[in-house]
């Protein structure tokens, strides 16, 4: 008796079998490429021509222009909203990252109730960035619970005293949201590649005498720099395209890009929907370009280094 | 040990660490109580640390509902946001693995000329701006009749969640052998049959923590929801969004519908701790 073939498609000439090969990676590859195709990279066409002057829905045609993008640049409420963008995105990446790092370093240890502690710092990342809003809110506006504790222990009187955090050009709410958030996130990251490390390496350095600063400066930072740019590069391009929060919690007209192209977009007259689309499109090419460059940047350090 | 030498061994913390533990568990767990008494609050005014009137015993002295009855009354729509954020997130989540199953099976496991570019591809989603991708989607959805649809939300939803499939099931693909596979084929099993009877149960785990990522991911989006939904879907985000953004700082309907928000995150959290796979997480753009 004959055993069936392992392979269906092994008895068939080579050629055919080989682009009956291919035919069958396509096929299991086109439905996911093709949402992905369609709406996403379909979106940012969509809204690149638009942006141009190509909306037949409004029954505007005057593609190809340039006019919605001379317009956003030539005010001034346009540059204080890129101001605030990459404000309200940089800083909460450059805290939170010096917070994960350490909080990674310290998770390696052993100690009491580490199991608890590992579902603890990981409840940020689960749930939406308005309950974070929400909490915030609750804690820190001018009638807030920390409010109320100072004035408990004297040192305000009235909730005028209090600092504005919420609901101003500061960003200190959006930014307090996003550290809160995304800790936890570029931890998880880290401390990751950290398991993956194991201590050997540390463990020379010390012997041959490196001090701890040394140790994590020369030998433990270079290795987590994978996930360090990963973390980094996600939480970056997230804030700098975020809506809720600073749609809640910023100061108001100029607000963050997000938020500017949304109110362009919600608008009734046409003109603004199409200036709406060059927002999104400034948006997504500095973002893009800005993580190209950073990637790249990334790539030839470690290069120089030969690690590559 | 002396503090130095704690500094590096792997058992005991330096006071500082212990502080920073404590102090992280604090930012995490110390706000929800404020958020629980507000929930159960009355009247509680500046500069009370507590409320001076509760819920439980204002209730009864008025006619229209307050507080948890307020909360879980059709006027809050709490249970039609509910139902939709199930609906929707059953939907992604079976739509989503469905597709990204097959096209992780292949990056697994396949050698072809575009797998570079297609991985890539894969990545993009995670870095370009969420408002790009809703502003763009909501505009292909008002040309097809889409916008403010279920069927247009639960599309929306899958751009964020399928790369992040694809991700999690090709690295449970690449942990699987294909010996199973042969061996079932040898014996006469055919593509079908091998991957129902041998294939799936043996990715199934895998499966299992893909699906309820892809369903928090789903119950968390707000931006892709409000955009593409046009306000006329509503899910527990979308509610919440229109509570904080008109509500007042203490409000117990705010602070409730806070809570019942969190629920599906911190559910999931207890379940699949121990699914979380870390290394899916640690693989960059290096890799």
């Amino acid at each position: 008796m004959e055993l069936p073939k392992a392979n269906p498609i092994k008895h068939l000439p080579q050629a055919r079998r080989r682009w009956l090969g291919r035919f069958r990676i396509a096929l299991m590859l086109a439905p996911a490429m093709a949402v992905l195709v369609v709406l996403y990279l379909g979106a940012l066409v969509l809204a690149f021509l638009q942006s141009l002057g190509y909306a037949p829905l409004y029954q505007i045609n005057t593609f190809p222009t340039l006019h919605y993008y001379q317009d956003l640049f030539s005010s001034t409420g346009f540059w204080q909203s890129v101001f605030y963008t990459f404000y309200y995105a940089l800083i909460p990446t450059f805290v939170g990252l010096i917070l994960s790092i350490y909080l990674a370093l310290t998770l390696r240890k052993r100690f009491a109730l580490k199991r608890l502690f590992q579902y603890v710092y990981k409840l940020p990342l689960m749930i939406p960035y308005l309950v974070g809003v929400s909490l915030t809110i609750l804690l820190f506006s001018n009638g807030g619970i920390i409010a109320r504790v100072l004035h408990l222990i004297g040192i305000i009187d009235n909730p005028v005293e209090f600092p504005r955090i919420l609901y101003d050009h500061s960003g200190l709410g959006i930014m307090i949201v996003y550290i809160w958030k995304q800790v936890p996130f570029m931890t998880l990251i880290i401390y990751s590649v950290l398991l993956g490390l194991g201590p050997e390496s540390e463990e020379a350095a010390t012997t041959l005498g490196a001090n701890p600063w040394q140790t994590f400066w020369y030998v433990t930072l270079p290795q987590i720099m994978p996930g360090i740019i990963t973390g980094t590069a996600i939480v970056f391009a997230f804030n700098f395209g975020s809506f809720e929060t600073p749609f809640i919690l910023g100061g108001g007209f100029p607000n963050t890009l997000p938020v500017e192209a949304w109110r362009a977009f919600d608008d009734p007259e046409p003109a603004r929907r199409l200036g709406a689309m060059a927002i999104v499109m400034v948006i997504s090419v500095v973002s893009g370009g800005l993580l190209y460059l950073y990637i790249a940047w990334y790539r030839r350090f470690e290069k120089r280094r030969g690690r590559v | 040990m002396t503090i130095r030498e704690r500094r590096f061994s792997r058992d005991g913390l330096t006071p500082f660490q212990r502080f920073y533990l404590i102090f992280f568990a604090l930012t995490v767990l110390s706000p929800l109580i404020p958020m629980i008494i507000a929930s159960f609050a009355f009247r509680w005014f500046w500069p009370d640390l507590l409320p001076s009137e509760w819920w439980a015993s204002a209730r009864h002295t008025l006619t229209q509902p307050i507080g948890w009855d307020y909360v879980f009354s059709p006027y809050s729509r709490l249970f039609t946001a509910i139902r939709n954020t199930l609906v929707i997130g059953f939907s992604v989540t079976l739509l989503c693995l469905a597709i990204s199953l097959p096209a992780a099976r292949v990056l697994a496991r396949e050698k072809f000329r575009a797998k570079g570019l297609v991985e890539f591809f894969l990545l993009t989603p995670l870095i370009v701006p969420e408002v790009a991708i809703g502003l763009g989607v909501l505009l292909i959805f008002i040309q097809l009749g889409l916008a403010g649809s279920f069927v247009g939300i639960v599309l929306a939803h899958l751009i964020p969640t399928v790369p992040y499939a694809i991700r999690v099931l090709t690295s449970v693909f690449q942990n699987l052998s294909t010996d199973y596979e042969e061996q079932a084929m040898v014996l006469g099993a055919n593509p079908l049959k091998t991957f129902w009877h041998i294939t799936l149960p043996m990715i199934f785990p895998g499966i299992m923590a893909g699906g309820l990522f892809v369903f928090l991911v789903s119950s968390n989006v707000f931006l892709l929801t409000f955009f593409v939904g046009r306000g006329q879907v509503e899910t527990l985000p979308t509610l919440l969004f229109t509570k904080v953004s008109s509500g007042g700082v203490l409000d117990p309907v705010t602070a409730g519908i806070t809570l019942i928000t969190m629920l599906p995150g911190i559910i999931l959290l207890l379940i699949t701790e121990r699914f979380i796979r870390e290394e899916v997480f640690a693989k960059g753009f290096s890799g």
